[in-house]
């Protein structure tokens, strides 16, 4: 066949390049006030756990047995002291850097373990599939919250402990979306054209089906921060994370649930920031999936 | 692989080595049966037959038409031709070579491409325009900046000023567009044969129009060979050579496009042919030609397999498989009305001495 005629080249002189997906994704979030104070209530935590002990009125481990359990608005004690009289602003401000770690942290790492896994398993389908997904369906079968603490359990309390549990717990998760995600993609017309090309599979995996697939994925993964969070602060409820006189969120709420009835506000301040933190996680993860959708 | 070297048909012999008679395509026995789930553990393994022994040549050079109900395995019948789902039997012959055998599954894909119906799901909406076209070329070893530039040429052929698209997203342009750059990635690896599946069954007339004008123009341009899947009988008869009516699996009739649309011998295809709307009110159609839906492929019945439906059926129609028998240099039929001495009390007379 003869190559294209040199008359029929069109001359190019300039290539209209479309904005990339990427920078659609920022200016639809941009219009998403919701999206957006929520982002910023999570980057406001961040610095705030980062810079702790310039903000921080007083050392949060240090305690006096005389102001014990002082309401909100003790002048000197903003937020009121907790049962052994530390400074409630101070660990909840240095709470901030390790229920964060335990929030954030996790989820990256199963983030590209799942992520792997399902992928695999969705393009190669069939008998690899059944094996793989039955296999994480052993794990799906436990509810998270026990599967966390089983593990935990075993491998003993603290925070590297903690975090390997609870990566072990959003794997199977993030990759049985990865799977379904991925199984729908491979269906699609221009994987068939890209397979009738005949490429090799990483090539098809890597150009057309990864693009594809991982912003879903990705979206999932920013809602588990929260539940991560909410997670880590029970596995320190527990006894199996964090230990005193370390300043976490969930332990703080788990030495405080004596003073419930002495001194309610104070006792439920680790908790809102609990809440606080995941709502503000979901928000911005809801805001983020709408942003993506191209055809919105 | 020599591929590096040359990208672009190393062996420009694969599709001109068996002399213009050669069929470009032959295939034979065809056969793919998808096993569906059986009730309980313990029912009988079932199988949908969507493609049940069916050949067919593809000649050099023309376009065959390929239509029927929807379900008959039209899209099948494309996607064993591309394999790219594997036939559980039968052979396929690309100019007389075995496809898997004397010729490598890779240097097949590269001379048989395809156009799918869907033009958004065909395009991979997180690449260019320019990407998506020069993605195939560059898996074969083409640089990336030849294989854009190539891209550009291949835009401009199908009628898309390059400056304007080629650095667009799909979603950015319209269903013709969109199906242009189909047509442009199907040409990039510059195949022999390009599948068109329904490839223009979503457009709107004046834009189908248009995509089948500069389908005729780059099959004359290029010296390209078509299978056009349809179920719009007027494209087909605008747009093919020969046809091929399909039902259940299985080839009905295949022939010349004079003799299908002239003189069908096979009831389904006059069938289908009369359900196509007149432009003449006085030749308005009353009667539906078939009424109700294709029998279930998965229990298909026996013998002839449009006995269900057929207006002329008999007795030996639902004992025995009608051969696709061949009745003149131009047309084959598979219908015991068509064969001599098949039983069948329309059949033509076995010889002269019986009357």
């Amino acid at each position: 066949m003869a190559v294209i005629a040199a008359d029929t080249v069109a001359p190019v002189p300039v290539i209209l390049k479309s904005p990339g997906f990427w920078r659609g994704v920022v200016r639809r979030l941009c219009r998403d006030p919701v999206a957006l104070t929520a982002l910023g209530v999570v980057v406001l935590l961040v610095l705030i756990a980062i810079f702790a002990p310039y903000i921080a009125p007083y050392d949060p481990s240090k305690g006096s047995v005389i102001r014990r359990l002082k309401p909100i608005g003790t002048p000197g004690y903003l937020l009121g002291t907790d049962e052994l009289g530390r400074d409630m602003l101070s660990r909840l401000i240095y709470g901030a850097r390790l229920s964060l770690t335990m929030g954030v942290i996790p989820v990256p790492i199963a983030f590209v373990i799942g992520s792997a896994i399902g992928i695999i398993a969705g393009y190669a389908g069939g008998i690899v599939n059944t094996l793989i997904m039955r296999t994480i369906d052993v794990f799906y079968a436990f509810p998270s919250v026990l599967l966390a603490v089983a593990l935990s359990g075993a491998l003993g309390s603290g925070l590297t402990n903690a975090l390997v549990s609870l990566t072990v717990v959003f794997i199977p998760q993030i990759a049985r979306v990865a799977e379904s995600v991925t199984t729908q993609v491979r269906k699609l017309d221009y994987v068939d054209a890209a397979r009738a090309s005949g490429a090799p599979a990483r090539t098809i995996i890597r150009v057309h089906i990864l693009g594809n697939v991982l912003s879903p994925i990705f979206v999932f993964a920013t809602s588990l921060v929260s539940v991560s969070m909410i997670l880590a602060s029970g596995l320190s409820f527990l006894g199996l994370g964090v230990r005193p006189p370390d300043a976490e969120w969930g332990l703080m709420l788990n030495t405080l649930r004596t003073a419930i009835y002495n001194n309610p506000f104070v006792a439920a301040l680790p908790g809102l920031m609990i809440f606080v933190t995941s709502v503000c996680f979901n928000l911005f993860s809801d805001g983020l999936r709408t942003a993506m959708d191209v055809k919105s | 692989m020599s591929a590096v070297v040359s990208p672009y048909n190393v062996d420009p012999g694969i599709g001109a080595r068996g002399g213009p008679a050669q069929p470009l395509i032959s295939a034979r026995g065809l056969l793919k049966h998808f096993p569906v789930k059986s009730s309980g553990f313990f029912g009988p393994k079932k199988v949908v037959r969507a493609v049940d022994g069916v050949d067919f040549d593809i000649l050099k050079g023309e376009t065959l038409g390929v239509v029927g109900e929807s379900g008959c395995g039209k899209s099948t019948t494309a996607r064993l031709l591309m394999n790219l789902i594997v036939r559980d039997k039968g052979s396929l012959l690309f100019d007389g070579e075995t496809v898997g055998e004397t010729l490598p599954l890779a240097q097949y894909r590269r001379q048989v491409q395809m156009v799918f119906q869907d033009s958004y799901a065909s395009l991979n909406p997180r690449l260019t325009i320019e990407e998506s076209i020069a993605f195939a070329p560059q898996v074969h070893g083409v640089p990336a900046a030849k294989a854009i530039a190539r891209a550009h040429d291949l835009l401009f052929r199908v009628g898309l000023e390059p400056g304007r698209f080629a650095g667009r997203y799909p979603h950015e342009l319209s269903g013709g567009q969109r199906q242009r750059v189909n047509i442009a990635r199907a040409l990039a690896l510059e195949p022999r044969l390009i599948i068109l599946d329904e490839a223009v069954s979503a457009l709107d007339k004046s834009v189908e129009a248009q995509v089948l004008n500069l389908l005729l123009d780059l099959k004359r341009d290029f010296g390209l060979t078509y299978l056009f899947i349809s179920h719009d009988l007027n494209v087909v008869k605008f747009m093919c050579d020969r046809v091929m009516v399909m039902y259940l699996g299985k080839v009905a009739e295949i022939g010349t496009r004079a003799t299908i649309f002239g003189q069908a011998r096979h009831p389904y295809s006059a069938a289908l042919l009369a359900s196509m709307p007149k432009m003449d009110p006085s030749e308005r159609t009353m009667e539906p030609p078939l009424s109700g839906d294709p029998p279930n492929p998965i229990d298909p019945p026996s013998g002839c397999r449009f006995h269900t439906r057929c207006p002329f059926v008999e007795d030996v129609c639902s004992r025995t498989v009608p051969p696709l028998a061949s009745l003149s240099a131009d047309q084959s039929a598979a219908c015991h009305m068509a064969v001599p001495g098949s039983g069948h009390s329309r059949a033509p007379n076995l010889g002269e001495t019986v009357s």
